[in-house]
């Protein structure tokens, strides 16, 4: 039987205005509209991710290019003018001449990328293993459920050490700082696919009952064309809310393994490797250096998680 | 409003307004109902989904939370106004005075309490009652409303009881401050047939005996034909026509009310075609102007997609029609 | 020679596994337990007819319903349609053809359309999946026809489901019941979820499609006045058991099955025309733990030694030891 794969194409097409005008009656953006937290937490992180993509036109130095640093301006406090370059540190520099407020740039752009990377990563392992659950039921959602079990009685963090550690194992040394970012997205991704796996599940348990499911059954379609088609669409909603508060919580991680020193090396700094980088300086008085790395990774944070806070109200029917 | 207002009334709804405020709009749920129901009396209010029939009943019972609210008119129970109370007053009326039977029997009860503690506590909170006078209280109020065996099943959890049974328990509870007036909101709608006809019977039983006046909404017809002495037919939030049952239900008049009867498929008359309304109820976002039934209305002219026409009295009922304006003028 | 019936419904059998999880069951020493929640029902449906499925909750009569379209396997029994067998393994190859021809109808019709697709897209999806028309432009039109044919208009394709009513959603999934050129079509309590102005519609609808395609119906429904007023034969299920088949107008004229008659007189009297009744008494019982003998016993006025001892089989479509044997309540029978 060949029944074409392709969705169908929708008759007449949509203009952009009229698109544009289901948008604006939508309870999403009804909702959006009435709700400044959420208003806010989206502007500060389109801000941050525009900052983040657009990093090497908008950073006033190439804070990783060693050629562009000058020792001379080391330990500029913020504010102050480098006593090589006569460059204005909006926020200082560290020992080597290197402007904080550029560093952030660069290192919000890869923690923004490790944490986008790996929950996608996540989610398309737990969407998938999640569907299969609910929807094949016995020996494989047993196996795929209790692994998922074990995986959320261990803190991600140690899990994503783990894979992190098994890694190094296998790569070798020469070769850590080009597949650094690779293993520690997949670290991370492998440590948080479990919940949106039992979260599929527990919708695809629902969804596969119903009657629209019964319906494609029997027009004969096949078990993955009903999960693709029919079941994947309507179980996303509370998958993108997890994916949401997850963005954040993958910075986080991202910024602890960092910390840790078993993420990303120097040559290729994330939020987590500029706080660990001044934390050294805490102590003797140049705090800027550990500050406002950490400062960027809250306000990040923060805003994703409101952002995720609202969506998780706004698609939540018993709420509106 | 047209209507008389009878002396004996145990509930008096006048001009009853109620209002949802949502993102988009104030949507008005009900507009302007009025009825009086007596003791022992059953008043059956029927409609379909979305007519506000069940609104109402919540109204009266001070139920509506926000974003609902009560925007108009007033509600009185034994002559006295009941809808502007505090919240606390409200709470001591409802269970003493007023009480609610509600479609799920299951989620009246609390499953983690056995039947009896659930009646006894009740009692005890309206009534100046021991404990073993509350008791034996329970127990004569299972046994009017038809348990088996009280005295053994009072020990029993929810779960042990079948549906039937568990709605009687419900029934039982409703009445245990001995209410002066009760609300039934689709109380057989959950139940098999063969069960329904049990119920409504015990509903009709109750309320004769009793004296209590009743207010049962239900969208089905068959079970307002069977307990009710008078019907509200409701559309739209408003009444379309109100009346003694035998003559509403046999001899329709308001156009939605005939068309509705029309629709009913029943065991007697075996038909080809049922009379089918075309469309179907307006969302309370986009209620027409005038008559809320006009678009559907084949015998609607120009008057009533301007004026809103309220209950005017019509061979011993009160029909909300422009139709029968004219004739009641002349006659 | 009479012909062979479209649909043939033999023995038709179907227990389901209720037992307490393994762990449970070994600590509370408590054995398997099964409910057998079809039990024997053999029954067939003439080509062009309606034939109606009633009973109360708990009667079996979606799971037969579930079995016959094969959403649900059999514990037993044989079902067969136009011929091909719904049950034999041996037969996949026949049926996949019959499939085209075999579609359903369901009871809610907010959870029958799928949320997030374009009625458009949710009507074509059966005229794709059987390859029933080729080309984009003619599915088009055929979408457009079916939308025309249910009552709706054309450009509805291009909305969600959310943005109808009830009854205008039912309409979508007959549309889409239709699209693939079904002839058979399963009615499990199809306007039970809808208002009665709503449900006339549906229900004529239903009966003008059938004249108009010579369609057959098999319909579940526990409303005997909507049963009565589509059927032309009629089933009446009790806990799994077919108790009593015969001709619509010969069940409500002359009900035979003490159930029979007690589900009629619960039904209640619109016409008020004061009908004498039996008043009716007791509930369903548990049906993993079914009485013994015939299953309507604790509850029957006629029932003797040999009811709760003896299931009775059908006779001349009556299960019931009271009716062979002529042993009659004296009661008016309505009109």
């Amino acid at each position: 039987m060949s029944h074409r794969a392709a969705a169908p194409q929708p008759r007449l097409k949509l203009t952009w205005k009229e698109r544009v005008a289901i948008w604006r009656d939508s309870d999403l953006w009804l909702s959006f509209k009435a709700s400044p937290v959420a208003i806010m937490s989206t502007a500060v992180t389109l801000l941050i991710v525009i900052a983040a993509i657009f990093a090497d036109v908008l950073a006033p130095q190439d804070a990783f290019d060693p050629v562009a640093l000058n020792l001379l301006d080391g330990f500029a406090h913020p504010m102050e003018r480098g006593a090589g370059s006569n460059m204005l540190f909006v926020m200082g520099s560290d020992e080597q001449g290197r402007d904080i407020f550029s560093a952030l740039f660069y290192g919000t752009r890869l923690s923004l990328l490790v944490g986008v990377a790996s929950v996608i990563f996540s989610m398309v392992l737990g969407i998938g293993l999640g569907l299969l659950a609910g929807y094949l039921g016995g020996k494989i959602e047993m196996l795929i459920m209790r692994v998922a079990d074990i995986q959320l009685s261990f803190p991600a963090i140690l899990i994503a050490l783990l894979i992190f550690g098994v890694a190094r194992g296998l790569i070798p040394p020469q070769q850590y700082e080009t597949t650094a970012v690779f293993v520690i997205i997949i670290a991370i991704g492998l440590s948080n696919w479990a919940q949106y796996a039992r979260t599929v599940r527990a919708s695809t348990l629902v969804e596969r009952n119903k009657e629209y499911v019964q319906a494609a059954r029997l027009m004969g379609i096949s078990g993955f064309g009903i999960m693709a088609r029919h079941v994947l669409p309507n179980v996303m909603g509370p998958v993108l809310v997890i994916a949401t508060i997850n963005l954040a919580l993958a910075i986080i991680e991202e910024a602890t393994l960092s910390f840790l020193g078993v993420g990303l090396p120097i040559t290729q700094p994330s939020l987590g490797t500029l706080i660990r980088s001044g934390q050294k300086f805490l102590l003797s008085g140049e705090w800027w250096i550990l500050f406002f790395p950490a400062m960027m990774l809250v306000i990040l944070a923060l805003a994703i998680n409101l952002l995720g806070d609202w969506l998780r109200d706004a698609l939540n029917p018993k709420l509106r | 409003m047209g209507q008389h207002i009878m002396s004996d009334a145990v509930i008096s709804v006048r001009n009853l307004q109620v209002e949802f405020v949502t993102r988009r709009a104030t949507l008005r749920a009900i507009d302007g109902v009025s009825f009086d129901i007596a003791k022992g009396e059953v008043l059956g209010v029927v409609g379909e989904s979305g007519a506000g029939k069940s609104v109402t009943g919540a109204a009266i019972i001070g139920l509506i939370e926000p974003p609902g609210r009560i925007s108009g008119g007033e509600i009185l129970l034994n002559g006295r106004r009941i809808d502007n109370l505090p919240p606390d007053e409200m709470r001591k009326i409802r269970g003493r005075k007023v009480a609610m039977i509600f479609q799920d029997p299951l989620t009246s009860l609390n499953p983690l309490f056995r039947v009896g503690e659930q009646l006894i506590e009740t009692i005890r909170t309206h009534l100046p009652m021991n404990e073993r006078q509350a008791r034996d209280r329970a127990i004569e109020l299972l046994t009017e409303v038809g348990i088996p065996a009280p005295e053994k099943r009072i020990d029993g959890y929810p779960h042990e009881f079948s549906g039937g049974m568990r709605q009687r328990v419900v029934i039982a509870l409703a009445l245990c401050a001995e209410p002066d007036f009760i609300v039934a909101d689709e109380p057989t709608t959950a139940l098999d047939v063969s069960v329904q006809a049990q119920i409504i019977s015990l509903i009709k039983k109750l309320g004769r005996e009793r004296g209590m006046a009743v207010m049962l909404v239900t969208h089905d017809m068959g079970v307002i034909a069977e307990t009710a002495d008078r019907v509200a037919v409701m559309y739209a939030g408003r009444v379309a026509e109100i009346g003694p049952v035998r003559d509403v239900v046999q001899r329709p008049m308001h156009p939605y009310a005939k068309g509705l009867m029309g629709a009913i498929p029943t065991l007697e008359a075996a038909t080809d075609r049922l009379v089918q309304i075309p469309g179907s109820m307006p969302r309370l976002s986009s209620i027409p102007r005038g008559c809320a039934f006009n678009p559907r209305c084949g015998e609607a002219f120009a008057r009533c997609f301007v004026d809103q026409p309220v209950p005017l009295p019509v061979q011993g009922r009160h029909v909300a029609c422009h139709l029968y304006e004219t004739m009641e003028a002349v006659r | 020679m009479s012909p062979r019936p479209y649909v043939e419904v033999t023995d038709l059998r179907k227990v389901f596994d209720v037992s307490k999880p393994w762990l449970n069951r070994v600590i509370e020493r408590s054995p398997k337990q099964f409910l057998k929640a079809v039990d024997g029902v053999s029954f067939d449906i003439k080509k062009g007819e309606t034939f109606a499925l009633v009973g109360e909750s708990g009667s079996g009569k979606s799971t037969v319903a579930k079995m016959v379209v094969g959403l649900l396997g059999v514990s037993g029994g044989e079902v067969t349609i136009d011929g091909i067998s719904m049950t034999d393994p041996a037969q996949r190859a026949q049926r996949a053809r019959l499939r085209r021809k075999m579609q359903m109808i369901f009871q809610d019709p907010y959870a029958s359309l799928n949320p997030r697709w374009r009625v458009d897209r949710i009507i074509a999806e059966p005229i794709r999946a059987f390859n029933v028309i080729e080309g984009e432009a003619n599915i088009v039109a055929r979408v457009g026809e079916l939308l025309t044919l249910v009552g709706l208009h054309p450009d509805d394709g291009r909305k969600f489901p959310h943005e109808f009513s009830g009854g205008q959603r039912q309409r979508v999934a007959i549309a889409r019941a239709l699209a693939s050129n079904a002839d058979f079509i399963v009615c499990d309590e199809p306007t039970s979820a809808l208002d009665v102005s709503v449900q006339a519609q549906i229900l004529n609808l239903m009966r003008d499609l059938q004249e108009k395609f010579g369609l057959t119906y098999l319909f579940i429904s526990h409303n005997l006045a909507v049963v009565r007023h589509m059927a032309t034969r009629i089933g009446v299920m009790y806990l799994g058991r077919l108790v009593e088949v015969s001709d619509a107008k010969e069940m409500f004229s002359h009900p035979r099955h003490p159930y029979t008659r007690m589900l009629l007189d619960a039904v209640p009297d619109l016409a008020m025309s004061g009908r004498a009744r039996i008043p009716v008494a007791g509930e369903i019982p548990n049906p993993i733990n079914p009485p013994s003998g015939c299953t309507f016993h604790p509850r029957c006025p006629l029932a003797n030694e040999r009811c709760r001892a003896e299931n009775p089989l059908p006779i001349k479509g009556v299960a019931c030891h009271a009716v062979v044997e002529g042993r009659t309540l004296l009661i008016p029978v309505p009109a």
